[in-house]
């Protein structure tokens, strides 16, 4: 099993282009599921494509295992053929002319596996993924889902030291995408493969990943454990990117004219900084409604709406959104006035950057407000 | 070291496929096999040739005008250059206004209304294109000729009446004949268009009150203009190089046009001159293909093209229906019909056009006592006929097979490379030729091959310049073909094959090849079924030892041997039609969709 390290990687797809990935450093320990997390368009693939050798970094090394499969400056280029990884493409990619079976046996047969032990692991693979039954069908007579598993089957039975995965779940319905998933995790349980797993969908990183890195505009935002990510969020981007609702940030001016920043600026006075605060996450599962004579922050609800298990409480206060989420009904109607409440730790402090600000909480006045 | 590194790393990321090296290979190879011919052209009309340093004045090779202005000015200018040059003219407008008035309402007859046997008549009356032009006029002759063209009666003539010239020859026969020859490029681009049009537009205008004559006048002719134009163009550059038909008709009354006269100063090896009226043939041929594809990219910007729900409504014909069917079938009989059976027939008749039982005969066929004094027996027992037939097999077989490869392997390099100017110049080197008329290519290919070039001895007089010039002429389709193909299929099955570990070959020959099949067949097969009927490049080409089946009828009808050349003809279409319509069941494309190829 092999560890993957990008180190200072760039890629700009043409001169006058932006790039499409910048001073990318990522090191994945062997055996890490790794979900490269970010919005359309951030560098995902090119990254992933990179690390299989389908696109080549304008700047930097990647090294797998004790492999250093490119480095600009050293002048090494792998090409992808000799690189040995497993990838799987976000539109499967199969190859129309071949039978399931056949597209599981190319891979083998260029390695020169010998007859009976292809067929063996055929059968194997084909079996484990629930698809030996399609054996003898071209990929044009297989639905969406059985495609997908091809795909993931063609890969698997070259038992990859490293797996990439790209999408591999986005065209699936939810019944089937739960299913994979669960398929994946136990392939990386099994196999001890190091996997990276390209997705823009938050729940799928979070629930897959052992490491996520969030990307954006080709740049890394934050690398850490799906925990890390959710709870300590290095910037602005990674607290708005990372989240079911979206948290509710509160901009804070100097001379705080406006009641709901004057609000955050009264809790921060408990806080000791680090840097001067430019603005403040909060989570809406963080919000609390309490009695309005309770709360120096009063506002409007708006609407409830029910999700099962919980409610989002859409509120007002003083002409800015403002979202909670309750595990119990709220207990209010839409127009009527609540107090809001926030717990000191976990305020979400950044800088006018929007870098965020390790905070010290004063033990003395710690507390609520 | 560093940007030592650096420059290794560049090289090894540029070298891990052969693909740039293989297009730097097809680079020198099309600019040897298209490039260059076509530039010797053009050097040619412009340089002083052997054998005229007398007459221009100037030592051999020096740069002049004398051509120009023997061609353009001098005595002869009138018989080489201007009035085939009317002549060309005339003919190409009035078979274009003829096509136009036939062709338009067979493809709204077509498209939009319930004419009877329409599936049928789609096949049928594109029959005639799919044949050689000069099977027409061959046809021509058989029914009318006189004898100022020897050999056998024909069938006028045995019926008692001596046809005049003016309808035996020249302009009228020539004009009806490649009218009748491109009707079906209206019949299938009007037909298509209006096919696309969106029937909501005409419900629209009506909604607001417009009457019929109205939305045909103000909404449906201005959107059909391109089609037309399309159709006009090409029918138009088709003219300027058909060869066949105006020398099987025009010759004998000394009708020429553009292409004969080159042909004959080619024949007569007046290098200088027929290089300069090969290159006005080419930028007349290129002027109307620019225009055509200009007003096509114009057309485009507002082309309607009929979303899914759009209704296509097809006008009842009610009482008109009959008619309607009386005219599409007798243009069908007029266009294809009569003129092959007319072929057919007199292959079998002793003295053509009169029907008695004892007047038929398969002698010309499989007889061993013709008693003509070349061809004493018939055809299929003329070991002559075989040699050519298998010379024409081999010859246009492997420069079909040349084609279809190499535009697949252009198709592959231009959607693969990194070096963008070898994928433009590919696509674009194999274009060229589409802008040459076939006549004004071989013409080209004199130039370039009529004497040793490097490393390469004289080819002409070899089955290997016919080899070449068909396959380079073939190159537009075989090229559009594969980079449409390769564009399709995109990067990701080979990519796929990468990732398991499969090399540059290994994707080429199980992943690239066989996901292309079916373009790869109609790559080979169209470039081999117009090779196959092709004249105008062979003609000038072609030798005694290396003939072929299209020059070899030519020959025959020069001997005054009809019945031997009509039976090869046929042999000809029989080839041609079945090629067609094998690749249109192979690989379920249309006719259409291939139209404008050569
Ligand atoms: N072959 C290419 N040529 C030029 N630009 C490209 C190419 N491939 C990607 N890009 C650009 O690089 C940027 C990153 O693309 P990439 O495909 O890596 O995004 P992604 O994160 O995978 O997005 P998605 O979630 O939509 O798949 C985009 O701006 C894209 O337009
Ligand atoms: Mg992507």
């Amino acid at each position: 099993m092999s560890s993957i390290s990008i180190r200072d990687v760039r890629k700009t797809y043409s001169k006058s282009a932006a790039p499409a990935v910048d001073r990318l450093n990522i090191e994945i320990p062997k055996s890490d599921f790794l979900c490269l997390l970010g919005p359309s368009g951030c560098g995902k693939t090119t990254t992933l494509r990179m690390i299989a050798g389908l696109e080549h970094p304008t700047e930097g090394k990647i090294v797998v295992g004790d492999r250093t499969v490119v480095s600009v400056d050293e002048g090494i280029y792998v090409p992808a053929e000799d690189r040995d990884m497993g990838l799987v493409f976000q539109n499967y990619a199969l190859w129309p002319h071949m039978t399931v079976a056949e597209n599981v046996e190319f891979g083998l047969k260029l390695r020169k596996v010998p007859k009976p032990e292809r067929d063996r692991i055929i059968n194997d693979t084909l079996e484990k993924l629930a698809i030996a039954r399609y054996r003898d069908r071209l990929p044009s007579q297989l639905s969406g889902g059985q495609q997908q598993r091809v795909a993931l089957a063609r890969m698997l039975a070259l038992k990859p030291d490293v797996i990439l995965l790209d999408e591999p779940l986005s065209n699936l319905d939810a019944k089937l995408r739960l299913e994979m998933r669960a398929e994946l995790k136990r392939i990386h349980a099994e196999m001890g493969a190091t996997i990276v797993f390209v997705t823009h969908d938050q729940w799928e990183a979070m629930t897959l990943a052992t490491t996520i890195a969030v990307m954006s505009e080709g740049e890394l935002q934050q690398l850490g454990t799906p925990d890390d990510i959710y709870e300590r969020p290095a910037n602005r981007f990674v607290a708005e990117f990372v989240g079911n609702l979206p948290i509710n940030i509160v901009e804070l001016q100097d001379n705080s004219t406006n009641p709901l920043s004057a609000w955050v600026h009264g809790m921060l006075a408990d806080i000791r900084l680090t840097a001067p605060a430019g603005s403040v996450g909060i989570r809406p599962e963080h919000v609390r409604l309490v009695p309005v004579e309770t709360s120096p922050r009063p506002a409007t609800v708006i609407d409830i709406v029910p999700t099962g298990g919980s409610w989002i409480v859409e509120l007002s206060a003083d002409g800015e959104k403002f979202f909670a989420i309750t595990p119990e009904p709220p207990g209010v109607a839409p127009g009527e006035q609540v107090g809001l409440s926030v717990p000191h730790e976990s305020l979400h402090i950044f800088d006018a950057a929007g870098s965020r600000i390790e905070a010290v909480l004063q033990q003395t006045t710690g507390g609520k407000s | 070291m560093q940007g030592l590194g650096r420059s290794l790393y560049h090289l090894r990321v540029r070298n891990q496929d052969p693909t740039t090296l293989i297009g730097i290979v097809l680079v020198v190879l099309f600019g040897y096999l298209i490039a260059a011919p076509i530039f010797l052209l053009v050097t040619d009309a412009f340089v002083v040739q052997f054998a005229d340093q007398g007459r221009a004045g100037q030592p051999m090779g020096e740069l002049t005008w004398y051509y120009v202005e023997r061609v353009f000015f001098s005595r002869i200018s009138m018989d080489v250059f201007w009035r085939p040059l009317m002549h060309t003219a005339l003919i190409s407008v009035s078979a274009i206004a003829i096509a136009l008035t036939v062709g338009v309402p067979l493809g709204w007859l077509m498209s939009r209304t319930d004419l009877p046997a329409k599936k049928w008549f789609s096949t049928a009356l594109i029959v005639p294109y799919m044949l050689p032009s000069w099977t027409f006029a061959l046809a021509w002759l058989t029914l009318f000729k006189n004898r100022t063209t020897g050999g056998s009666a024909s069938w006028m003539e045995s019926l008692g009446v001596t046809p005049p010239d003016w309808l035996a020859y020249g302009f009228l026969p020539i004009t009806l004949i490649l009218a009748l020859h491109y009707t079906p490029f209206f019949i299938l681009l009007f037909g298509n268009a209006l096919r696309q049009f969106d029937s909501s537009l005409e419900d629209a205008a009506r909604s607001i009150g417009a009457k019929r004559g109205t939305i045909a006048r103000k909404i449906i002719l201005p959107l059909m203009l391109p089609s037309l134009v399309s159709a006009s163009t090409l029918i138009f550059a088709k003219c300027l190089g058909d060869f066949g038909v105006a020398y099987i008709l025009g010759v004998p009354v000394g009708f020429d046009v553009l292409a004969t006269s080159l042909f004959r100063a080619i024949s007569t090896s007046q290098t200088g001159m027929s290089a300069l009226l090969a290159l006005t043939i080419v930028i007349l041929g290129s002027v109307s293909i620019f225009i055509d594809m200009y007003l096509l990219r114009q057309a485009r910007r507002f082309v309607v093209i009929g979303s899914k729900g759009s209704m296509n409504r097809t006008t009842a014909l009610r009482g008109w229906r009959l008619p309607a069917f009386g005219f599409a079938m007798s243009i069908f009989l007029i266009s294809a019909f009569i003129p092959l059976m007319a072929l057919l027939l007199t292959t079998v008749m002793k003295v053509p056009g009169v029907f008695a039982l004892s007047n038929f005969t398969l002698d010309y066929w499989i007889g061993t006592d013709v008693g003509t004094t070349a061809l004493k027996q018939g055809i299929l027992l003329t070991p002559e006929f075989w040699e050519v037939t298998w010379n024409t097999l081999w010859i246009v077989g492997s420069a079909a097979l040349g084609a279809g490869f190499l535009g697949l392997l252009v198709g592959y390099v231009v959607a693969r490379t990194e070096a963008k100017s070898v994928a433009t110049f590919l696509r674009q080197v194999t274009f060229l030729p589409y802008l040459v008329p076939g006549i004004a290519f071989a013409a080209a290919y004199l130039s370039m091959f009529a004497v040793p070039r490097g490393p390469l001895p004289a080819l002409y007089g070899t089955p290997i310049i016919l080899v070449l010039a068909i396959l380079a002429d073939q190159m537009p389709f075989a090229s559009r073909a594969g980079i449409s193909g390769m564009m399709q299929l995109g990067r990701d099955p080979e990519d796929a094959a990468r990732s398991v570990g499969a090399g540059f070959i290994r994707r080429l020959t199980s992943v690239v090849v066989p996901i292309q099949k079916g373009a790869l067949v109609s790559g080979v097969m169209l470039p081999f079924i117009s090779g196959i009927k092709g004249l105008s490049l062979v003609v000038v080409l072609a030798v005694p030892g290396t003939e072929v089946l299209t020059t070899y009828a030519l020959r025959l009808v020069d001997y005054g041997y009809s019945q031997a050349s009509n039976a090869v003809v046929l042999m000809i279409c029989v080839i041609a039609f079945g090629g067609t319509m094998l690749v249109q069941r192979l690989t379920k494309s249309n006719l259409s969709d291939g139209l404008g190829n050569k």
